[in-house]
């Protein structure tokens, strides 16, 4: 039993009140003689929300109501992490830390995002989201449109500056356009870093067709399966050498199984290359 | 000691009590040599892949992906080198350095191959009978259903090292096999188990150990750069403890014989069975992909299975502390 739309609201975006449920905890704040006798019970002094007299308490249960509750589960899935899955429908946003805007409005767990925003991260802030049959996780720093599709494409991104891992569903052409670069790709999972002087690309699998924005004679198709031929894509590099090999850097196979997951599919290699960002202590 | 093996471990002979090994045994320069002749494995490793593709000749090492040199360098401080009860244990700190190459080699689709070479040494500061260079090589089998996030991946390995001491009576090898799982639990936390059979062959009996290890690890990842690590390790089996002779000891020990790597005093090994306790919390904290900072502490406890009518276990039990910093780094 609710005692107020507020409760309703918050029982609707999934709160939980843990395992007493409301009834207890409505019981418990609104009387002096409520305590346990309100758990399950139908003799509780359980009272509605309105007829509570005391404004303080009124807030203290709406606050409760809301979102206490689901502040300390998404504190604990913060913390400890979560397994991925699909998203459920409606759900955009899989993970978010640090200050992160959607069309300049702060992201939450709630937020829908959909071709035509524009996300934003803060140095350090990440955030890990899908749109469609694509999925993205977007590192501190970084500035993405999602375009609305013209014609003939699934989706169309456009990495102002930053660093991202896409995957995107297979069969499905998209571009994504950087400072220094255009990058048709189908199926693929990509990683892209871009500032005004170059752009870093892993084709981690599937086919990428990339081209430098300021020299059309360097072109080069990367048919890759599992980070083949990462490259850099100059600025102002020499005519026709303005894309160059590049080492494998600052992303994961954990990271791409990730947002993978969270559009439903797996990625087609089984074992990780690395499981770690960085060099661990072995046990002998 | 090398971490990972505060406790030497190995099979089990006869009971001897003697005097010192004879001093006809290797040196460190021995150990010396044998390192020179791991780097040159290790780079023959490293550059394995790369000259197979160039010229063709084996499709077995054209197979090989190279994974990369790592390199340790830790600094830990002991409180228990002797691995002895409270009255006979000494604190030592010690200097360390490793490095490793390691290959993959896919046999399928689900299924892969890794082998590792690895080299290293170990500077005790006052105990310099401890300090030793270690060479060694491991093989992994590794099982993996399929690329989904949370999928287990289950292995196997093999592992040898021959190590080399400024003493003599430790000199040696040590193997060990086992079995491995790795999983996923979250986004942020992996486990790992492993159970092992642990075995060494000393130059001395008393260091001819074995024992058997069942280890789980917790890596719980705060950022992108920062992990925490708790890990803990049951062991039962041979283990040696080194310290003045008592009668309690004497009663337990299966084997016993003066070590070698002490000359403050007159100390004598003894070999007895145990079951221990390891436990590890750590931090990691990644500089870049590339390098890294690993602080960690370690407590050990071990009480022989069989103490003594004379003695409790608990006063034979000893407790090892370890607190190590270490940069790692792979290239």
């Amino acid at each position: 039993m609710l005692a107020s739309a507020a409760g309703h609201e918050a029982g609707e975006r999934g709160t939980s009140a843990g395992p007493y449920g409301r009834n207890y905890l409505l019981g418990l704040f609104a009387g002096d003689d409520s305590g346990f006798r309100g758990v399950g019970g139908e003799s509780a002094a359980v009272r509605p929300l309105g007829e509570l007299d005391d404004p303080r308490r009124r807030i203290l249960i709406q606050a409760l109501a809301a979102g206490f509750f689901s502040s300390a589960g998404n504190a604990a899935a913060q913390l400890f992490g979560k397994t991925p899955g699909k998203l459920p429908a409606g759900q955009s946003i899989y993970r978010v830390s640090g200050r992160v805007t959607v069309n300049t409005q702060q992201a939450t767990l709630q937020t829908r995002i959909v071709p035509g925003d524009t996300v934003e991260t803060a140095p350090n802030a990440e955030v890990v989201f899908a749109v469609a049959e694509e999925a993205f996780l977007l590192r501190g720093g970084s500035r993405m449109v999602i375009e609305k599709p013209p014609s003939g494409l699934t989706t169309a991104l456009r990495l102002v500056t930053g660093k991202v891992l896409s995957v995107f569903g297979r069969g499905r052409p998209t571009r994504i356009v950087t400072a220094t670069s255009t990058i048709g790709i189908r199926g693929t999972g990509a990683y892209a870093e871009t500032d005004p002087e170059q752009t870093y690309f892993c084709t981690c699998y599937g086919i990428a067709d990339i081209a430098a924005n300021n020299d059309p004679s360097s072109r080069e198709t990367v048919s890759a399966t599992h980070h083949d031929k990462p490259l850099y894509i100059l600025a102002k590099g020499k005519t026709g050498a303005s894309i160059r090999r590049a080492p494998f850097i600052s992303h994961t196979d954990q990271e791409l199984a990730l947002i993978e997951s969270l559009v439903g599919r797996t990625p087609p290699f089984v074992f990780p290359m690395d499981t770690y960002n960085a060099p661990r202590r072995d046990y002998p | 000691m090398r971490r990972g093996e505060i406790i030497p471990s190995g099979s089990r002979t006869r009971s001897v009590i003697g005097p010192l090994a004879p001093a006809a045994c290797s040196t460190g320069n021995t150990g010396w040599r044998e390192l020179g002749a791991v780097a040159a494995g290790l780079a023959l490793l490293a550059g394995a892949s790369a000259p197979a593709r160039a010229a063709g000749y084996s499709e077995f090492l054209d197979s090989i992906e190279f994974r990369g040199f790592r390199a340790e360098a830790s600094y830990t401080s002991d409180d228990n080198v002797t691995r002895a009860p409270s009255g006979d244990s000494l604190r030592d700190r010690i200097l360390g350095v490793r490095v490793s190459a390691a290959g993959v080699i896919p046999l399928s689709t689900r299924t892969r191959a890794a082998v590792q070479g690895f080299a290293g040494t170990q500077k005790f500061g006052t105990y310099t009978g401890l300090s030793n260079n270690f060479i060694g090589t491991q093989g992994d089998f590794f099982f993996r259903s399929s690329g989904e996030f949370a999928a287990a991946t289950y292995g196997a390995f093999v592992r040898t090292a021959k190590e080399e001491y400024d003493s003599n009576l430790r000199d040696g090898y040590r193997h060990a096999f086992g079995v491995t799982v790795l999983k996923p639990v979250t986004d942020r936390i992996q486990l790992s188990g492993a159970l092992a059979r642990n075995i060494s062959d000393g130059k001395s009996t008393v260091f001819d150990q074995s024992n058997t290890s069942l280890r789980g690890n917790a890596d719980w990842s705060l950022g992108r750069w920062d992990t925490v690590y708790l890990g803990a390790e049951f062991r039962r089996g041979d283990t040696v403890s080194t310290g003045r002779q008592t009668l309690a000891l004497v009663d337990t020990a299966d084997v016993i014989v003066q070590d070698d790597a002490f000359n403050d005093t007159t100390r004598f090994a003894y070999r007895f069975e145990a079951r221990t306790w390891l436990a590890t919390l750590g931090y990691n904290r990644a500089f870049g992909e590339r390098h890294s900072l690993d602080v960690s502490w370690r407590r050990v406890q071990s009480m022989p299975l069989h103490p003594p009518g004379n003695a409790s276990a608990s006063e034979l039990r000893y407790v090892v502390n370890q607190f190590s910093v270490a940069y790692l780094a792979r290239f």
